[in-house]
């Protein structure tokens, strides 16, 4: 399960260099290809606990072996769940970052198996947490995984997922990045089996001077796989986000399709917005789109969301609001829930929090 | 002439580089049921978004004034916030959004409608009950996926819920199915009642007019304005086409 880290002192620190490269490199002087990271060096009493059986070890995370083997050291111990055709599961990984955890997941979702798996990374000031999630789905298995990161001020995450899709099996995925001084969200999934199939609906959010690094990769192996990657950003003050996309048509995925869309709503002046969509194409009978829509909102939507009363500005405070409204609305569970609440209370106010909570009916709700 | 609602005098409006409305005059009294007719391309969809404050179009003549106060030069926020509602021939689609937050954020701007977040809840509840919108759809994303019927109810979810004093009703009958359009002017008439709201309906269709008490009917052709007359033009309109209206306009140009 999760483990504090127990470091000596503060300056007690190891250097992850290379978090979340993505598997084409650009130009250097970009300073795109990966980001640093400082965390607590990990502190062993006795020996390292029981272990995710071997399957899990040859997973590919996004966020790298380097950060990978950090998390795994870190928690030194690990669960696993097994989630069988008989019993559909819901998974939670509550990852309190105050208390600067460190979680080590592997969920294998047996053959026609359905699961759900919600993580969620929270805390109010401080640290350095992190979660390692590893899904084994096999042949037409169902999972849907819900990721938020809503940490505070001051706090340092790191996200690591790693998919693997056997034939026929589905992932859908909701990833919501809602705070946190320093965030690395590193994902990768697998799909190995034929017409195996990936839905990712990223939505982000980096206020003040947060900085947001994010690395998806999805391997299309099989046959007739599908990937769709939907991301929706808002970029307020002097936030800074780095994006990598890449999808990798591998050669023998014959019709293979995948895309990759990203719109971003800037509203600060000292945003930096770093984005890198990549498609690796190793197959002729393939098809594959990114996209990328960078500034404010459409003209017809603000047109539209002015003549129902909404100044420019409020309807871009309407976005925010609402990236947290959905989160809510997928958070699947009571205290994801309150985490994500707890979050907008910070950037939105104790008014407005308490508004979403009514509003959606989440208001008597004990977590 | 102060208990005129909208007072719309010597109105010239077009695109940058088109002229499509001339001289329009029209005025629509507190309450009442106003119907506007004409042949496609005619210029009725600009005049509905020229008075909602459109920045598309420019006014280059003319006034609008609304509930006393000149609107011409106010943006569509404000003229929303005075009471204007144009529901959408194509309602505009905006994910990352869901309804329930749109809504809410939108009756919260008035005055007039601020209110808990649970009479706010109850409020809503009750219009998608009478609209016969499922309560999840309050929950998906703005427009997103809707079918074409969806988005209208979800506009009339909308007029009934921001109560404003004028609504312009673009072809909001078309593309729905008869239980639909039985459903969407119950709500036309909901609103009649319950708000005392004026209409200004731009429609094809008489049907959507069935339930409702029509005071005056206007025709526009090539962007003027060029007959009016009691509910009982519609009929004649139906029977024999804009003709004789385009006939005469053209008569009048070569004068
Ligand atoms: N934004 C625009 N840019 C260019 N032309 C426009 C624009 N809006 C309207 N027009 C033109 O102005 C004319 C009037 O269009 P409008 O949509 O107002 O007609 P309408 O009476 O509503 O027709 P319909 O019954 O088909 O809905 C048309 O010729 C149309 O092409
Ligand atoms: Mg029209």
């Amino acid at each position: 399960m999760a483990t504090q880290i127990i470091t000596a002192d503060q300056t007690d620190t190891l250097a992850l260099s290379h978090v979340n490269v993505p598997p084409a490199q650009t130009w250097n002087y970009l300073r795109i290809n990966d980001i640093a990271f400082d965390v607590p060096t990990p502190h062993f009493v006795g020996d390292v606990y029981a272990r995710l059986p071997q399957l899990f070890g040859k997973l590919e995370c996004g966020i790298g072996d380097e950060a990978v083997s950090w998390m795994e050291h870190a928690s030194g111990d690990a669960r696993y769940v097994e989630v069988r055709a008989s019993e559909p599961q819901t998974v939670y990984v509550d990852i309190d970052s105050s208390k600067t955890e460190v979680h080590d997941t592997g969920v294998l979702v047996r053959a026609g198996a359905s699961a759900t798996i919600v993580t969620c990374a929270h805390g109010e000031q401080g640290g350095t947490s992190s979660s390692l999630l590893r899904v084994i789905a096999e042949r037409d298995a169902r999972v849907s995984i819900v990721e938020i990161v809503a940490c505070g001020e001051g706090q340092q995450h790191l996200d690591a997922i790693g998919i693997e899709a056997a034939e026929g099996a589905r992932i859908e995925m909701r990833q919501y990045a809602l705070g946190g001084a320093k965030v690395a969200l590193g994902l990768c999934c697998n799909l190995a089996g034929a017409s195996s199939r990936f839905v990712l609906d990223t939505r982000y959010l980096a206020v003040g001077s947060d900085v947001l690094d994010v690395n998806h990769v999805v391997r299309q192996r099989g046959r007739s796989t599908r990937a769709d990657i939907v991301t929706t950003g808002i970029l307020a003050d002097a936030a800074r986000k780095t994006m990598r996309e890449t999808i990798d048509l591998i050669h023998g995925a014959k019709f293979a399709e995948g895309s990759e869309i990203e719109t971003v709503l800037v509203t600060g002046d000292d945003v930096v917005n770093k984005t890198l969509p990549v498609i690796l194409c190793d197959e002729e009978d393939v098809a594959g789109n990114h996209g990328a829509s960078i500034g404010a909102i459409s003209p017809e939507q603000l047109d539209f969301m002015r003549s129902r009363g909404l100044s420019e500005d409020e309807a871009e405070r309407l976005f925010v609001r609402a990236m947290f409204d959905d989160a809510v609305i997928h958070a699947n569970g009571a205290e994801t829930r309150t985490a994500v609440l707890n979050r907008a209370e910070t950037v939105l106010g104790a008014d407005v929090a308490r508004d979403m909570a009514e509003v959606l009916g989440f208001d008597t709700e004990e977590a | 002439m102060s208990d005129q609602l909208l007072i719309i005098a010597g109105l010239s409006a077009g695109t940058e580089d088109k002229p499509i409305l001339h001289n329009i005059d029209l005025t629509v009294g507190a309450g009442e049921t106003h119907v506007l007719m004409g042949p496609n391309g005619a210029g009725k969809s600009t005049l509905g978004h020229v008075i909602m404050g459109d920045p598309i179009y420019q006014v280059t003549d003319g006034t609008i004034t609304f509930d006393g106060q000149d609107v011409t030069d106010l943006g569509a926020d404000k003229r929303s916030l005075a009471g204007i509602f144009l529901s959408y021939q194509a309602p505009v689609e905006v994910p990352g959004v869901p309804l329930y937050s749109f809504l809410r954020t939108i009756c919260q701007m008035r005055p007039e409608l601020k209110t808990t977040a649970r009479k706010f809840r109850e409020r809503v509840g009750k219009i998608a009950d009478q609209l016969d919108i499922d309560q999840n759809f309050l929950t998906r994303e703005l427009n997103v996926g809707f079918s074409g019927g969806e988005k209208k109810k979800i506009e009339m979810l909308q007029l009934l819920l921001l109560r404003p004093k004028l609504a312009i009703l673009d072809e909001t009958d078309s593309g729905l199915d008869v239980d639909a359009l039985s459903i969407v002017s119950r709500g036309i008439e909901a609103y009649r009642k319950e708000c005392d709201g004026a209409l200004l309906m731009i429609t094809h269709n008489t049907r959507i007019l069935e339930r409702l008490t029509v005071d005056r009917t206007h025709v526009m052709v090539h962007g003027n304005l060029v007959a009016d007359g009691p509910a009982s033009l519609i009929d004649d309109i139906d029977a024999h086409g804009f003709a004789r209206f385009e006939d005469a306009l053209a008569e009048k140009a070569e004068a």
